[in-house]
């Protein structure tokens, strides 16, 4: 039973960091992404390719696949740089739909639709994290890392000018900020930090497959995100733990056939969504409306 | 040339436009326009609806390009830069539909417009204690203190247009181009808000307006320039324009066809 919540643990923290790097865009630069599992599942491959072929040193591969994830940002940089809103929304879809063509087909690199097996754990300083709760408290540490760090920048004066460009483009520009700059800067930022959790998730399984990364997860922590709050520190994290335990939960319940748990999981979801968007639409850590 | 004889010698030309020609799909929103803004005083434009004015404003911006002509500030020109270099130079504007950062309390609104560095320094905004005591110092100005965590969406229509003229006060810009700033404004609003102008050019700024209000517009401008359909009509002392029956005409739209 507490190997069973400290697995369960750990895979909140890994999405805890998804939801709040995706709310850093999302809430703060206006850049509502569907692609987010890309760069989670860039850092995933970038970790387990890494450590079949080279190196199991989680320094490495984190460095590695964030600078990769960094790199490629540049893909949801430009067109958000073109267009707004639900432009931007179909664009990054695009780009999420080509990822995962790639992550399934190129099976050199990725392992094809079967994806990756029997990934090394990994180490630090020449020490292997193999026991599942070692490996909860990195996942955890890095969380609170990427909160203070996220925290941090929101409440800077860069998270400021994120916040007025999301709030009227046209006048940052005339206030003398280089939105081109701070908008590429913040994606850069996301999804470098999205490629932590993919790297912990590799390692963590020790088995990854496309099925991880595919629309149905930037759907999931997009999810997270406007369930918790956009926009606001803690409610990425109340999201992802709501969405995480949601699953877990539900398979307690003695009355649900097993069989049915995926059918009645989306019911619930789509359920709690529209009863959010009616009584709570700044989500459960939003901001009361109308405060004066 | 007679005008020039009893007219004060005029002061420094801050921005220039130069047969400036701007049009949309053939239409010509602005239309050769040639104007001096000149330095410490405040300009208004005047003319009705559709005449080019807040055109004029985007284009010295650059939030649009010119079709035709040139824009120089302090002699060079700017006619192809980005708008936040341009408002870097130090040209700032207001918006007619204001734009306030809406999500943000009234204290970012200002705070954020005087950090103007893209990364995460601010190495010439000074320190965050100044930048916040400048932002209280405008706040009190405005009479938006007690009103500084508030977010600007959630402000009276009135608090909304003097935090337009707050983040305007709090660039480093020595010119300021005001859309409308008074529409819409209570009398006991507007003495204060024509104070503060005041105040803003005694300091050095110059200021070009966009009003309609010919009662703001006498008591406020020192220089005024009539556009029409995007032309320069006339452009002089404020007496010699409001004196033009011509010109009345054309405001007040009894224009011949």
């Amino acid at each position: 039973m507490i190997a069973y919540l400290i697995n369960l643990a750990t895979l909140v923290c890994i999405n805890a960091i998804l939801a709040i790097t995706l709310n850093f865009i999302m809430g703060y630069a206006g850049i509502f992404s569907l692609a987010h599992a890309v760069f989670f599942g860039v850092g995933a491959y970038v970790a387990a390719f890494m450590a079949l072929q080279w190196t199991d040193s989680l320094l490495f591969q984190l460095v590695a696949a964030m600078l990769l994830a960094g790199l490629l940002s540049a893909a949801l940089a430009l067109p958000a740089l073109r267009v707004r809103g639900d432009y931007f929304v179909a664009a990054s879809l695009g780009f999420q739909v080509l990822a995962t063509t790639v992550f399934s087909e190129w099976k050199s690199v990725t392992g094809g639709i079967g994806g990756l097996v029997g990934i090394p754990p990994a180490s630090i300083a020449g020490h292997a994290i193999t026991d599942p709760v070692e490996f909860f408290g990195l996942a955890a540490v890095a969380l609170a890392l990427v909160v203070v760090l996220t925290t941090a920048i929101v409440r800077s004066s860069f998270g400021r000018s994120l916040k007025a460009i999301r709030d009227s483009e046209s006048a940052a520009l005339a206030f003398g900020k280089n939105v081109a700059l701070i908008k590429t800067l913040s994606v850069f930022y996301s999804t470098a930090m999205c490629a932590v959790a993919g790297v912990l998730y590799a390692d963590y399984l020790s088995f990854i497959n496309v099925e991880s990364f595919t629309i149905d997860a930037s759907t999931l922590f997009m999810a997270m995100v406007i369930v918790g709050g956009i926009g606001t520190v803690w409610g990425p994290i109340v999201g992802a733990v709501l969405l995480t335990l949601l699953p877990a939960a539900l398979t307690y319940l003695p009355f649900l056939p097993r069989t049915e748990i995926g059918s009645v999981q989306q019911m619930i979801y789509g359920l709690a969504m529209v009863l959010l968007m009616i009584f709570k639409p700044d989500g459960l850590m939003g901001a009361k409306q109308g405060e004066a | 040339m007679l005008q020039m004889s009893k007219a004060p010698a005029l002061p420094a030309t801050l921005l220039e436009i130069v047969n400036l020609t701007k049009s949309f799909e053939g239409v010509k929103a602005v239309d050769d326009v040639s104007l001096h803004l000149r330095e410490g005083i405040i300009t208004t434009l005047v003319g009705p609806n559709g005449a080019g004015k807040t055109t004029l404003f985007n284009l010295i911006t650059g939030h649009l390009r010119p079709t035709a002509g040139d824009i120089r500030w302090q002699g060079d020109s700017v006619v192809g830069t980005a708008p936040w270099k341009i408002a870097q130079l130090g040209v700032a504007r207001t918006f007619q539909d204001l734009r306030l950062f809406s999500h943000m309390t009234v204290f970012e609104n200002v705070l954020t417009v005087m950090e103007n560095s893209a990364w995460f320094w601010q190495s010439e905004a000074g320190s965050v204690t100044e930048r916040r005591r400048r932002v209280h110092e405008i706040l009190d100005a405005t009479g938006l203190v007690h009103k500084a965590e508030v977010r600007a969406n959630d402000l009276a229509y009135a608090e909304r247009k003097f935090l337009s003229l707050a983040r305007i006060m709090a660039t480093k810009a020595k010119m300021w181009l005001l859309d409308e700033p008074a529409s819409g404004l209570d009398p006991g609003s507007y003495e204060r808000f024509v104070t503060l102008l005041r105040n803003e050019v005694r300091r050095g700024i110059t200021i070009c307006i966009i009003e309609h209000n010919l009662e703001i517009v006498v008591s406020i401008s020192d220089r005024i320039s009539f556009l029409d359909q995007g032309r320069l009509l006339a452009d002089g002392e404020p007496d010699e324009i409001l004196s033009n029956p011509e010109l009345s005409s054309i405001y007040f739209g009894e224009r011949n066809p």
